[in-house]
C-alpha cells in the first residue's frame, strides 16, 4: 500500500512540472528576436532583413517599412531589436544588425528609429563597430538598457579576429556603452585612455548573445566559447574577461587556442560549460506565472535544446527546461503579464508560448 | 611493392607534411600568447605543440592525403609533357595542393580561418611552403625501391600517432583523461588518484615507446609486446562485464583494434623473415 502510494505521488510530482507549449507562430523567415508592444502584439525581426509587427490574436502580420540594407549571410543579419525604456511616449526602437560598409567589408551596426504607421521613421545609425570583416561570424548584436538609461551592445570577435578581443583599439570581442543618441557616456571607464576607444565598457569577450541588466543593475552576460567553454560572466566596467588568453575550450579544429585557463587581471565566469551548450539569449524572470522560476536566469541553448534555469543566488545550480521541445533554441522573452515565449532557431522557425504549471 | 609504394608515398609524404604545418599554428599562437605576458614555458610550449599535432594534425590529415593525393597524380601525368625537373615538379604540386586546400577551408566555412597560423601572408607563405617539402619528400619516397618495412614503419608509425592521443590526455590533462574512463579524479583519495594517474600513464607511454621501437628496429617483440597489451586490456574488459557484472560497454571493440594492429605488424615481420 505505501509503495503504492509512494508511486502515485511521484507519478502525480512528475506530471505536475510537466509545462505545456501553444506554438503562437510558425514558418517564420529565420526569425532571431522579438520583443512586446503590448501583451498582444510583438515585433520581431528576421534575418533576412525583416522586422514585422505580429498580432498573437489574430496572427495578423505587418512588414514595418524603411528597413536598412543589411548582409544577411553566415551568422549576419538583421539580428535584436528592443524598445527604448519610454517608448510609450517616444515610439522608439534601436536595431541591430550586420552590413557592408561601402560594399566591402562587413562589421555591426546600432539604429535608433520611431515606429510610426507602420514605418520606421528618422532612422539613424547611432553605431558602428570598428570591426570590419569578410565573414560574417561572431556578431554579437545583443542590445540592453542600464538603470541610467545608456545602451550596451555587444560587439563579437569575428572568429578571425580573436587576439584583437585583447586590444583596445578595435570592437571586437567588446560590450560598448553609449548614449540613445549615440554619444559616448563621459563616465565610460576608458574614456581618458587615449589609446583605448570611448566606448568600450567591457573587453576580452568571444561571441555574446544573452545580455541582462537585473533591476538592481547588475549586468550579467553569456558568451559562445569555442569547442567547450561557453561562459556566463557578471559584467563590470574596464574588466577583460580574458578571451583568448584564457579558455575553458579548444578550437573547432582541435587545436589549442590557449593552455591557459586563468591569469591575474583576467576575470574567471560565474559558471562555464563543457561540453558547449551554445547559450543563445536569456532573461532573468521576476514575474509570478511561474513561481519555480522567479529570480532565475533562462538561457536558451542552441546545442542542448532546452533551457538552463540558474539560480541567481546559487549560480551554479541548473536546470534543464523545455528540453521536450526538442529544438534549437533562439530567443526567450517574457510577456508584460509574464508569460514566457521560445523562439526555435533556423528557417520555418516558431514562437511557442509556454503555459504555466 | 613498386605499385604499393605510391598510395603509401602519399601518406607518408602527408603525415610529414602535417608534421611541418602543425607547429605553425602552435608557434604562432605561443608567440601571441608570450606578448600578453602569459607563463610560456617549455612544458607549455610542449602542451601546445603535441596537443595540436595530434588533434588538429589528424584533422589535417585527411585533408592533406586527398589533396596531395590529387595533386601528385595530377603532377605525374604532366611529367609526361613537360620538360621541367621531376622533383621539383612534385615539390611544387605540394605547394598547390596545401594552397588550394587551404582556400576551399576558406571557402567552405564562410571565409572563416580554421588555422590560426594560415591568417598572415608570412603563414600562409610557411603553408605553402610546408607543402612544397611534402611534394620533395614524396618524390624522394617513390624514387627508391622498397621492400615491405616500408609498409610496416609507415602503419607503426600511424599506430604510434593514435596512441600520442591518450599519452598527451593523460600527461597534460589528466583530470579529462580520467573522466573519458569514468573517473571523477578529484573524488579520490590522494593514494587512488595516485596509483590511477601512474598507472594509465605508464600504460599509454609504454605501448607508445613499443610501438616507435618496432618502427625503429623492426623487431616484432616490440610490436608483440604493444598489441599483447591491449588485447589484454580487451579480454579483462569483457572477464569484467561477464563475470564480475560491470556495465557492458563497447570499448574492447577499440582495445582489441588497438591489439591486433600491432600483432599484424608483427607476424608480418615474421613471416617475412620466415
Amino acid at each position: 500500500m505505501k509503495l503504492f502510494l509512494l508511486s502515485f505521488l511521484l507519478l502525480f510530482s512528475m506530471h505536475s512540472f510537466a509545462y505545456k507549449y501553444e506554438t503562437v507562430l510558425d514558418n517564420l523567415d529565420d526569425a532571431w528576436s522579438f520583443v512586446f508592444l503590448n501583451e498582444d502584439t510583438i515585433l520581431f525581426t528576421e534575418m533576412p532583413g525583416k522586422l514585422k509587427i505580429v498580432s498573437l490574436t489574430n496572427k495578423s502580420i505587418i512588414n514595418v517599412g524603411n528597413l536598412p540594407e543589411v548582409e544577411y549571410s553566415g551568422q549576419g543579419g538583421l539580428s535584436e531589436v528592443i524598445l527604448d525604456p519610454d517608448f510609450d511616449s517616444n515610439n522608439k526602437i534601436y536595431i541591430s544588425y550586420s552590413a557592408k560598409k561601402d560594399n566591402k567589408k562587413i562589421t555591426l551596426y546600432l539604429s535608433s528609429a520611431e515606429l510610426k504607421n507602420n514605418e520606421l521613421v528618422n532612422r539613424k545609425v547611432i553605431f558602428e563597430a570598428n570591426a570590419y570583416r569578410r565573414s560574417p561570424a561572431h556578431m554579437g548584436a545583443k542590445i540592453a538598457f542600464l538603470n541610467d538609461g545608456t545602451l550596451l551592445l555587444t560587439s563579437g570577435d569575428g572568429y578571425d579576429h580573436r587576439e584583437k578581443a585583447q586590444r583596445l583599439d578595435n570592437h571586437f570581442g567588446k560590450i560598448i556603452r553609449i548614449n540613445r543618441d549615440g554619444s559616448i557616456p563621459q563616465d565610460n571607464p576608458f574614456i581618458s585612455d587615449p589609446n583605448a576607444l570611448s566606448d568600450i565598457y567591457s573587453y576580452g569577450h568571444r561571441n555574446m548573445q544573452g545580455l541582462v541588466v537585473t533591476s538592481s543593475g547588475l549586468i550579467f552576460e553569456h558568451e559562445h566559447g569555442p569547442k567547450g567553454g561557453d561562459e556566463l560572466n557578471i559584467i563590470k566596467p574596464s574588466l577583460n574577461y580574458g578571451w583568448p588568453a584564457i579558455t575553458y575550450g579548444i578550437d573547432y579544429s582541435g587545436a589549442v587556442i590557449s593552455p591557459f585557463t586563468e591569469k591575474e587581471g583576467m576575470e574567471q565566469p560565474l559558471f562555464y560549460w563543457i561540453p558547449s551548450i551554445a547559450p543563445s539569449d536569456m532573461i532573468f524572470y521576476e514575474k509570478d506565472l511561474y513561481p519555480e522560476l522567479k529570480n532565475n536566469f533562462l538561457i536558451t541553448a542552441l546545442v542542448s535544446k532546452d533551457v538552463k534555469q540558474i539560480n541567481k543566488n546559487d549560480l551554479k545550480i541548473q536546470k534543464s527546461l523545455f528540453s521536450d521541445l526538442n529544438s534549437r533554441l533562439r530567443n526567450i522573452q517574457d510577456s508584460p503579464k509574464g508569460y514566457i515565449y521560445i523562439l526555435t532557431d533556423g528557417s520555418n522557425n516558431k514562437l511557442i508560448k509556454v503555459i504555466p504549471k | 611493392m613498386n605499385t604499393a609504394k605510391y598510395p603509401f608515398a602519399v601518406l607518408s609524404a602527408s603525415l610529414f607534411t602535417v608534421m611541418l604545418i602543425t607547429p605553425i599554428s602552435s608557434i604562432s599562437n605561443l608567440i601571441w600568447l608570450n606578448s600578453l605576458n602569459m607563463s610560456i614555458g617549455i612544458f607549455t610550449s610542449l602542451e601546445v605543440l603535441l596537443f595540436d599535432f595530434q588533434r588538429l594534425g589528424i584533422l589535417l590529415y585527411g585533408i592533406i592525403i586527398i589533396a596531395f593525393g590529387i595533386a601528385f597524380s595530377i603532377a605525374s601525368f604532366l611529367s609526361n609533357y613537360i620538360n621541367f625537373s621531376i622533383k621539383y615538379l612534385y615539390a611544387l604540386a605540394g605547394a598547390c595542393a596545401i594552397g588550394i586546400a587551404m582556400y576551399l577551408i576558406v571557402e567552405l566555412l564562410f571565409e572563416s580561418e580554421l588555422l590560426g597560423g594560415y591568417r598572415t601572408i608570412f603563414g600562409k607563405i610557411l603553408h605553402w611552403l610546408a607543402g612544397f617539402f611534402g611534394g620533395y619528400f614524396y618524390y624522394f619516397l617513390i624514387s627508391k625501391n622498397y621492400n615491405y618495412t616500408f609498409i610496416i614503419r609507415y602503419l607503426g608509425v600511424l599506430y604510434a600517432y593514435i596512441i600520442l592521443g591518450f599519452v598527451l590526455n593523460w600527461i597534460f590533462t589528466p583530470e579529462t583523461a580520467a573522466a573519458d574512463f569514468g573517473f571523477i579524479l578529484k573524488e579520490l583519495s590522494d593514494n587512488a588518484q595516485n596509483a590511477l594517474l601512474r598507472d594509465f600513464t605508464s600504460f599509454f607511454v609504454a605501448t607508445f615507446i613499443f610501438a616507435l621501437l618496432g618502427v625503429f628496429t623492426l623487431n616484432p617483440a616490440w610490436f608483440f609486446s604493444a598489441g599483447i597489451i591491449y588485447l589484454g586490456a580487451a579480454i579483462f574488459n569483457l572477464i569484467a562485464i561477464f563475470i564480475h557484472g560491470t556495465e557492458y560497454n563497447h570499448i574492447y571493440i577499440g582495445e582489441i583494434l588497438l591489439g591486433l594492429w600491432p600483432i599484424s605488424l608483427a607476424l608480418i615481420i615474421l613471416i617475412k623473415k620466415n
